[in-house]
């Protein structure tokens, strides 16, 4: 075992001085609780394995910098999480690198988690939120979001298109598996809008995660769309806030290799140790998303499991379609803007 | 060498050979991403290049265009696919997954319109093949159309066809612009009189006052308003105690927000140049003033207010240029209605990839603001005109 360490060692300091290989690894991640879950979950055995000292930084989301890394061959980026939707355009652009998921394997994961760029890695719940405080009866589904006498108050939601259309189209009672097939069509997309019409004035744009919470602790907003994880973790604080689980709208984050990165020869052993179910686990008990590998489950305490987008919670739950949005984002944020500016 | 330093040109020479050379780093530092801002939101080349073989096919004639698509497609590497794709997509949701699986397949396609259309039904549909024709040219214009909404007819005239959406955000941008220049230069013009006059202990009060808050990061400052206003905040706990309100009002999330946290940041631009000018102007010509029989009022409006317009003008001027450029404030304090350019260009860069549109949309941001310093060079040199022959 020491002598595997010395040699793993001196195979760290052999390649560490390699020209092309001049920076440390680093890995680009959401920050806040969740980058602390990863490090604590992946990062440090990732560390452990390959003797790599690490460097991490804060991804705002899109792909303007990956592209401009790429482009300009300047990369400083290796490891990222990014969303589904700019995994696929990025791989089409050749932004990330393929993955070689034979040497990966793909024992226990989700189907959708093997992208052909990427390790879907965070099972995430998409839904709304209200503070126990202000309405002790609670509202049930996306009908009571829009529904501005049962629940008045401004209503906190991001400044786009992507979600929104199929909370509307939920709120409207298109069944979580019919979401797409309905939204392709011009009269969908109108039946979408004709919801959010309803609660226009009420509306309140959040940029980053953590406002959701902010306002609805402060009474700032009544109900605001949000993230699963951010709720459990400020009711796990003490915050009087909670999450309603019915027909959420579930997504994955996934980890990717940006492309030419000099650190492509450990893209193996990295996205082993994120698949790892043990490792998945570790990261669920610590932040409340699910994991992507199916074997994770059994590893997870029950009180932690009720808190994730997964078993019992994802029975009427509605999947992201990563495929509909690359083709429709455009168009429809256009058509958002357009309504949001009149 | 001797005789050429004695030569009194030589040193002339010498300090016009200086001055060129930081003239042209200038030039280098500062024109060039105008211009490669300009030519980014024309150039095509990349796409144009790939559809080389489409753009010289004869449009009329269907077999021959498909043929050149599946060429032009077999030569694109999977990168250029994708970024053609993404372009294309821009024009007509749905595009990006018709040409990549189109793309894929090229070489096995039969390169007739029977062959496309019996891969791909949509391929029959006239709209696919006139966004690529548009788009087989090394330059194109639907950036800007899309960003001035103006479009052409089918008679080829130039026209207010499209979506006039951007040309709304620049007008509300100017707007708010305007409207955070007045408010800085009322609340300002008092302080500056203040630092300027009073006992140097309240000026340097003022000043550090000043200072620090421009100091502070914008995102610390904004963030503080949002605690001061929101529903909860102290100033709405505040009202409420005191009975001036029933029920908190909403101060922030909307114009009011947007406005209050947008003068905070801009105030020390209005007030030093205001300062300066100010400190320039003897106390003596207010008692002459007065001496002279003038009221207060009149010695103000006729005496020191005439005085003061040029550092007035100069400390607008900024605070309105600067507040074109916003965004991160007001999409934190500003309500959906109050989103500025800035924050669609950003969201153009960032999130659609589409850099071609925020760079239509900066040259016409860059274009209202020289309009607006034209205008205002004009002014200045009118009045100046006017004044000279006196």
């Amino acid at each position: 075992m020491k002598a595997v360490k010395i040699l793993l060692t001196c195979a760290a300091v052999a390649f560490g001085s390699y020209p092309a290989l001049a920076r440390d690894v680093t890995i680009a991640g959401w920050g806040g609780n969740y980058q602390d879950a990863q490090r604590e979950a992946y990062f440090k055995v990732f560390a452990e394995k390959t003797g790599l000292k690490q460097i991490e930084t804060t991804y705002l989301g899109g792909l303007a910098e990956i592209k401009a890394m790429v482009d300009t061959g300047n990369v400083t980026w290796d490891f990222v999480i990014t969303g589904g939707n700019e995994l696929q355009i990025g791989c089409e652009e050749g932004l990330f690198e393929r993955l070689d998921w034979q040497a990966i394997g793909t024992d226990g994961l989700l189907p959708e988690a093997v992208q052909p760029c990427g390790a879907g890695n965070v099972v995430i719940g998409n839904g709304f939120a209200y503070n126990s405080e202000v309405f002790p009866q609670a509202p049930q589904d996306w009908r009571d979001f829009f529904d501005r006498e049962k629940f008045p108050g401004k209503r906190g939601v991001r400044n786009t298109p992507v979600m929104n259309l199929e909370f509307a189209l939920l709120a409207d009672g298109v069944a979580p598996d019919k979401l797409y097939e309905v939204l392709a069509t011009p009269a969908g997309v109108d039946r979408a809008f004709a919801q959010w019409d309803k609660i226009k004035d009420l509306l309140q744009y959040w940029e980053s995660g953590a406002q959701p919470v902010e306002w609805l602790a402060s009474n700032n907003v009544a109900l605001s769309t949000t993230y699963n994880g951010r709720i459990i973790m400020a009711k796990r604080e003490g915050k009087p806030l909670e999450f309603v689980w019915k027909n959420h709208l579930v997504n994955m984050d996934v980890w990717a290799i940006v492309a030419n990165s000099p650190y492509k020869k450990y893209a193996t052993e990295f996205f082993k140790t994120v698949n790892d179910p043990a490792n998945q686990a570790k990261f669920s008990s610590l932040m409340p998303y699910g994991p992507s590998n199916t074997k994770a489950g059994a590893l997870i305490p029950a009180e932690i499991l009720k808190d994730l987008p997964t078993g019992d919670n994802i029975k009427d739950a509605a999947f992201m379609s990563d495929a509909f949005w690359v083709d429709h984002q455009d168009e429809l944020t256009e058509r958002w803007n357009r309504w949001s500016t009149q | 060498m001797k005789t050429s330093s004695r030569n009194p040109n030589s040193g002339r020479l010498t300090a016009v050979a200086l001055l060129v050379l930081p003239l042209a780093v200038y030039a280098l530092l500062y024109l060039m991403p105008i211009g490669s801002m300009i030519w980014l939101s024309l150039d095509n080349g990349e796409l144009g290049r790939s559809l080389e073989r489409f753009g010289e096919s004869d449009a009329r004639d269907p077999d021959a265009r498909a043929a050149a698509l599946l060429a032009d497609m077999q030569a694109m590497n999977g990168r250029q696919q994708g970024e053609a794709a993404r372009a294309l997509n821009q024009e007509i949701a749905g595009f990006r997954t018709l040409f990549i699986s189109t793309a894929r397949k090229a070489g096995e396609i039969p390169p007739t319109m029977a062959g496309l259309t019996a891969f791909d039904a949509r391929w029959a549909d006239q709209r696919f093949w006139d966004v690529l024709r548009d788009n087989a040219g090394s330059v194109t214009w639907r950036h800007f159309r899309k960003a001035t909404g103006l479009d052409f007819d089918k008679d080829g005239r130039l026209g207010p066809y499209g979506d006039d959406i951007y040309m709304q955000v620049m007008l509300r941008t100017l707007v708010i612009a305007g409207q955070v220049t007045i408010v800085t230069l009322v609340i300002g013009y008092p302080l500056a009189y203040a630092a300027a006059n009073a006992s140097p202990k309240f000026a340097h009060f003022v000043l550090i006052a000043v200072l620090v808050s421009f100091w502070t990061s914008v995102l610390v400052r904004t963030t503080a308003w949002v605690i001061l206003l929101q529903t909860s905040g102290l100033v709405n706990t505040a009202l409420v105690a005191l009975s001036i309100v029933d029920a908190p009002i909403q101060l922030i999330f909307n114009r009011f927000g947007a406005i209050v946290s947008m003068t905070h940041v801009l105030l020390p631009f209005a007030i030093i140049p205001m300062m300066n000018v100010m400190r320039t102007i003897p106390k003596s010509q207010a008692d002459a003033s007065r001496i002279l029989g003038a009221g207060p009022i009149e010695t103000f409006l006729r005496v020191y207010l005439p005085q003061t317009l040029r550092g007035v003008a100069v400390g607008g001027f900024t605070v309105f240029i600067l507040a074109l450029g916003f965004y991160i404030t007001p999409a934190l304090t500003g309500g959906p209605g109050d989103q500025m350019l800035s924050f669609y260009i950003a969201d153009f860069v960032k999130k659609s990839l589409n850099w071609g549109m925020a760079s239509a949309l900066s040259v016409l941001l860059l274009a209202a603001v020289l309009l607006l310093v034209g205008t205002f060079g004009l002014l200045n040199w009118a009045t100046l005109r006017r004044k000279e022959p006196a």
